[in-house]
């Protein structure tokens, strides 16, 4: 049953993770590839509270989720001044630099990891923490749901698709970005702390490229900017690789077998099928624009 | 801790070990002024030149010599497959810079899961032994792999130069990265254009791996973190400049092995994420340093011709 529960778990902190990085670089156009290291900021703030600090874990998680989206803001003062490729690559210097410094501080447990995180009580079994985790997983989808499709939505649609259009119509562009980016982190946040509680250990290498790179897999394959894409990606790709452990290969073979399925099929995808398993509905733009347009001009 | 000795020795190391970084980041410029691509396949270029030159000469015990073109065979097979199966596809289908970049990220992983599956996570070495002869010269220790290493990159920055400057196709390189599409008109081919560029790029950095995997361990994620010196060099030194990201290099090269005199060796790793973090956001255009203007010495022509004196 713990293995179910573990499963469980984690398909549904991927799906938070992917819905939340498709919301910035999907929706939002900002391509930064360090959602993991907001995921590991919210775990590690999480698990310190609760830890060093004996903050309730109910209290210890939104904090962390907190941590991260303040950490993302004071991240994206500066570095959304640069966007496209340059934003990517300073996305890279940030989240590896702050794995560097967590594995040489002392505090959060350097190279050899945190443990003893306080976690949900075994007592009472996993299975209330699992519910929870799921529903908070429905939540967020249901929220950035709300949010791609509020007038909110329309002007993260129309800053993506025009940018010097959306400040010519008076609009704060640095504003809207932040917003963006400070959201998409809290929910990566929350999830660490979901993490965090569940798994009671942490290291930083395991939020370092190769997340992210799971995390884009997820978001290409599932289908970027539609709302249930990465949900999918999420579910498949967390899936297919437990599917994997029943070969009972040694663990030598099994993580790269693991890492090349996950690169091999965003690669297939990229050439075969770009748009992903769901293809994304045009809400603000696109098919609907274009048969407006077309309408306007029978007209 | 200070004294001059100790000050030459960090000031070799560095310019020794600059030799490997300097290749790396003059293959990563090379392809981002021409093809205009920010190219993390370079990292999987790299780790097949490291694990040929491995399997010859560690696995099959062939000759160094064998091992180098062992490299340099592997990155240009990977390098022709990269362009004319990924990149020129990506190209004809407009592929956003988004899309192209996760394609080079994600083929740089897949190398890298691909060297895991096969060889293994342990780091390795080409030759068996990392220890070379040293010999000490006014008080710093000179090891016998510094000068060959400092000599080949050196001959490797001048052919580069040479071949952009002297051959036919260099020139229609440098042509492509001023302006592709003006190029074009002109009759240069700008695939044949980037396929050479990439196949440059790609013998560079079998030259740099075969040079660090001489004189450090590597692992299959390696490549990808020597790559990540080589981006901030590049972007510090004035993306399209050549000259100026192998200088970078060198500079980067020196603070970094500096700095151990200041802070624990453990946070060499951060100070070059930093280094790449505070590139971008403070110079996204690069260090540009201040250039002399041009100043007219002659008198300004008087275009009435002195009509208005007579008048």
């Amino acid at each position: 049953m713990e293995y179910l529960y573990t499963i469980i778990v984690m398909m549904a902190l991927y799906v938070i993770l992917a819905s939340s990085f498709d919301f910035v670089i999907g929706h939002g156009g900002l391509i930064s590839i360090a959602h993991p290291i907001f995921y590991a900021l919210g775990a590690y703030a999480s698990a310190l509270l609760a830890k060093d600090l004996h903050w309730p874990i109910v209290l210890a998680i939104p904090a962390g989720a907190v941590v991260a989206m303040v950490a993302s803001v004071l991240v994206a003062l500066p570095a959304l001044r640069v966007s496209g490729d340059y934003l990517l690559i300073a996305s890279i210097g940030f989240q590896l630099g702050v794995i560097e410094a967590i594995k040489n501080l002392d505090w959060t447990g350097g190279a050899g990891g945190l443990s003893n995180i306080p976690g949900v009580s075994i007592t009472q079994g996993h299975g209330p923490y699992v519910i929870a985790v799921v529903l908070i997983a429905i939540a967020t989808v249901a929220l950035l749901r709300f949010v791609a499709h509020s007038p909110y939505g329309r002007a993260i649609s129309a800053l993506r698709d025009d940018e010097p259009a959306f400040i010519a119509l008076g609009r704060n562009a640095m504003h809207m970005k932040i917003g963006i980016f400070a959201l998409g982190s809290a929910i990566a946040g929350l999830a660490g702390g979901l993490y965090a509680h569940y798994f009671r250990f942490l290291s930083a290498d395991q939020f370092g490229i190769m997340q992210s790179a799971a995390l884009l897999t997820m978001v290409v394959v599932g289908g970027m900017r539609s709302i249930w894409g990465p949900v999918l990606g999420a579910i498949v790709l967390e899936a297919l690789p437990q599917a994997l452990t029943f070969l009972n290969l040694p663990p030598s073979i099994l993580g790269p077998l693991q890492g090349i399925l996950f690169t091999g099929l965003v690669l297939i995808f990229m050439f075969f099928r770009p748009q992903g398993l769901i293809v994304a509905g045009d809400v603000w733009t696109g098919r609907r624009n274009a048969k407006e347009a077309a309408h306007v001009r029978r007209a | 801790m200070f004294s001059l000795v100790n000050l030459l020795q960090i000031g070799w190391t560095s310019l020794a070990t600059s030799s490997y970084l300097v290749l790396f980041t003059l293959a990563f410029a090379l392809v981002l002024k021409v093809n205009r691509v920010f190219n993390f396949t370079q990292a999987a270029v790299m780790t097949v030149a490291f694990y040929a030159a491995y399997t010859l000469v560690s696995l099959l015990h062939l000759p160094g010599a064998a091992g180098l073109l062992g490299a340099f065979a592997a990155t240009l097979i990977l390098s022709a497959l990269l362009e004319i199966g990924g990149f020129r596809t990506l190209r004809r289908r407009r592929a956003s810079p988004i899309f192209l970049f996760i394609f080079t990220l994600i083929v740089s992983e897949l190398v890298s899961y691909l060297a895991m599956m096969v060889y293994g996570t342990w780091p390795t070495t080409i030759f068996p032994s990392l220890f070379w002869p040293v010999r000490i010269i006014a008080g710093v220790a000179v090891s016998q792999w510094d000068v060959p290493a400092i000599g080949a990159t050196i001959a490797t920055v001048a052919a580069l130069f040479a071949f952009l400057r002297f051959t036919r196709i260099g020139r229609s390189m440098v042509a492509v990265a001023d302006n592709p599409d003006l190029a074009e008109f002109y009759g240069i081919a700008k695939d044949r254009v980037y396929l050479v560029t990439l196949l440059a790029a790609g013998l560079i950095s079998a030259v740099a791996m075969f040079l660090y995997g001489t004189r450090a361990q590597v692992e299959p994620t390696t490549a990808l973190n020597l790559l990540l010196f080589a981006i901030a060099a590049t972007i510090i030194g004035g993306i399209g400049n050549l000259g100026g990201a192998v200088a970078t290099a060198v500079a980067l090269g020196l603070l970094q092995n500096g700095s151990i005199l200041f802070i624990p060796s453990s946070w060499q790793g951060f100070l070059l994420y930093a280094f790449l973090f505070l590139a971008i956001v403070c110079f996204p255009r690069g260090i540009r340093l201040p250039r002399r203007r041009l100043v007219r010495n002659t008198p300004t022509p008087d275009l009435d011709d002195g009509k208005a004196e007579k008048a």
